[in-house]
């Protein structure tokens, strides 16, 4: 029975280093495997899909590192997306230590496609007040901002953004959410506005936006690891995400596994437990 | 006075805030948007409030040479560090953030971003350990759970329902042994029969449930994430949210007047 009481005290630094092991070992072996996407990716990007070219995004960069490996490619692919349809982008943000990722990202893909800031995308960046910007930016966009881009330009320089005043005048708003501000996103945006809201968000956020995706009040809610991995594969363009879903893949086995070897234990050692008393 | 002039900013802001809902027309929709922008500076503000607190409280540890004073010296350090970088690099490129900006693409992308990286990627550690550890069939209600958070973290992942198959299996079985045990130790043949019928159930709906698993992976995640947990997950919001409107009624009219203190 000593096996069975073993099973039920793993050490620690044992998962860990199998599980460490687990997670790297796709990555260096590019392993990918072949995903079915989720309802609600294809839902984000027919979406997006079906937007007439020149009609503007505000993506919103409400994340930070912590929650990079997430969102970061799936922001990525959806700027790929976008561009892609030469549909145009104004960044902005609600977690400041965040926003410079997003500006990255936009930079990068950006380049790829040969966009050019000012015509094709607009860095507004951080204003503190989250609520008030949101309610602020369904009466003037430009006001909110101080008139201003990310670097003090004034907005009134700026080609792409002289017919762009309030919500009226985006497609939509397409949140990265790794906390609470894609609810404000819809309480503010959405219910006052009517703009239309789609949220990409890590898995642990993703259940709360749910009841706003029943309401009719979320056009799709990408999430997770999953969804960026699904967008990737829609665009065909497979990236980071596809192979992070792999070691995501590895990793939960994993942990079920560690599950069932500590429910063997336990059940073992209970009923021994049990027939010596 | 000291009580009565903040209840009364109080009282006047969040009624020209809520007409403004129903009434978007002037003076209202303009009331509303001031405040807004008196709201925006204001937070902007508090990050200095919330500074202040932070270094006088690290600063007090490191004068008394308090328990892990260096880690109060630390992040003062690394708090001038990344004051001072930051106000030289926004003197030379403009902005803080600029693509030129040495902040930018040396503190932020290679100290600041893989240090709150590291710090969250940790968490993955201490999740399996702690799912090894929390996930016992100890109770009924935490067998549901365990079970229902194994076929969540399956199905969302490709190739998932591949492994359900083997996953549910061993769970059956050791459901089916649990049970057998219960029947071996109970009183009498009647107060057993339960178990004994149960684990009867349980093989005879092993096999639907796993094709019904391997087919419709996706269907059953969808399932259990807009059913299952929504009803219960909607029923706290909605308390939270009456929970909220009464709060901010409360403190509009005055009669909650803890926030003062």
């Amino acid at each position: 029975m000593k096996f069975f009481e073993k099973l039920a005290k793993i050490d620690r630094r044992i998962i860990f280093v199998i599980l460490a092991i687990t997670i790297i070992s796709p990555f260096l072996f590019n392993l990918t495997f072949k995903l079915t996407p989720l309802e609600e990716s294809k839902r984000a990007f027919n979406f997006i899909n079906s937007l007439p070219e020149g009609s503007t995004v505000i993506i919103s960069i409400d994340y930070d590192a912590s929650s990079m490996p997430e969102l970061q490619p799936m922001l990525e692919a959806v700027l790929r997306h976008i561009f892609s349809r030469n549909l145009r982008v104004i960044l902005l943000g609600h977690w400041a230590a965040g926003v410079p990722l997003g500006q990255q990202a936009l930079e990068k893909i950006a380049s790829e496609y040969g966009k050019v800031y000012g015509e094709d995308f607009v860095v507004l960046g951080y204003r503190p007040g989250l609520q008030a910007v949101i309610i602020n930016m369904g009466k003037n966009i430009h006001a909110t901002f101080d008139n201003v881009d990310y670097e003090g330009t004034p907005l009134s320089k700026l080609p792409m953004m002289s017919n762009i005043k309030t919500y009226e005048d985006v497609a939509c708003v397409f949140g990265f959410e790794a906390g609470n501000v894609g609810e404000m996103w819809i309480q503010f945006a959405n219910a006052r506005y009517g703009v239309k809201v789609l949220l990409g968000c890590t898995g642990v956020v993703a259940p709360d936006l749910f009841q706003y995706r029943q309401s009719g009040q979320l056009v799709a809610i990408v999430s997770g690891l999953r969804g960026a991995a699904d967008y990737e594969r829609l665009a065909k363009h497979e990236a980071f995400a596809s192979y992070g879903m792999t070691a995501q893949t590895f990793a939960h086995v994993l942990i079920v596994a560690f599950i069932i070897i500590g429910n063997i234990g336990y059940i073992f050692t209970q009923s021994k437990k049990r027939r010596s008393s | 006075m000291k009580r009565e002039i903040p209840m009364i900013i109080t009282f006047v802001s969040g009624m020209a805030i809520i007409i403004a809902l129903f009434v978007p027309h002037p003076p209202f929709g303009r009331v509303e948007e001031t405040f807004n922008n008196w709201y925006i500076i204001i937070s902007g503000f508090t990050m200095i409030l919330g500074l202040n607190s932070l270094l006088g409280h690290n600063l007090d540890k490191v004068k008394r040479k308090a328990e892990g004073w260096p880690y109060s010296l630390t992040l003062i350090l690394s708090f001038f560090i990344t004051l001072i970088w930051g106000i030289v690099s926004t003197i030379r490129t403009g902005h803080i953030f600029a693509s030129t900006s040495t902040f930018r693409n040396y503190y932020y992308t290679y100290v600041f971003v893989p240090l709150q990286s590291t710090m969250f990627a940790l968490l993955a550690f201490f999740i399996a350990s702690a799912a090894y550890r929390a996930f016992r069939a100890r109770t009924v209600n935490a067998t549901l759970l365990l079970v229902t958070a194994s076929i969540i973290m399956l199905t969302q992942v490709p190739k998932g329902e591949t492994v359900m198959a083997p996953v549910l299996g061993v769970a059956a079985l050791l459901a089916v042994w649990k049970l057998m045990s219960e029947f071996e130790s109970a009183a009498s043949w009647t107060a057993g029969l339960p178990y004994l019928l149960l684990s009867i159930a349980i093989v005879a709906v092993y096999l639907p449930i796993v094709e019904v698993l391997r087919t419709q992976t996706t269907a059953v995640n969808d399932w259990i994430m807009n059913v299952l947990q929504m009803g219960a997950k909607r029923g706290i919001w909605l308390g939270i949210a009456l929970g909220g409107i009464a709060m901010g009624l409360r403190i509009i009219f005055g009669i909650e007047k803890s926030y003062l203190t």
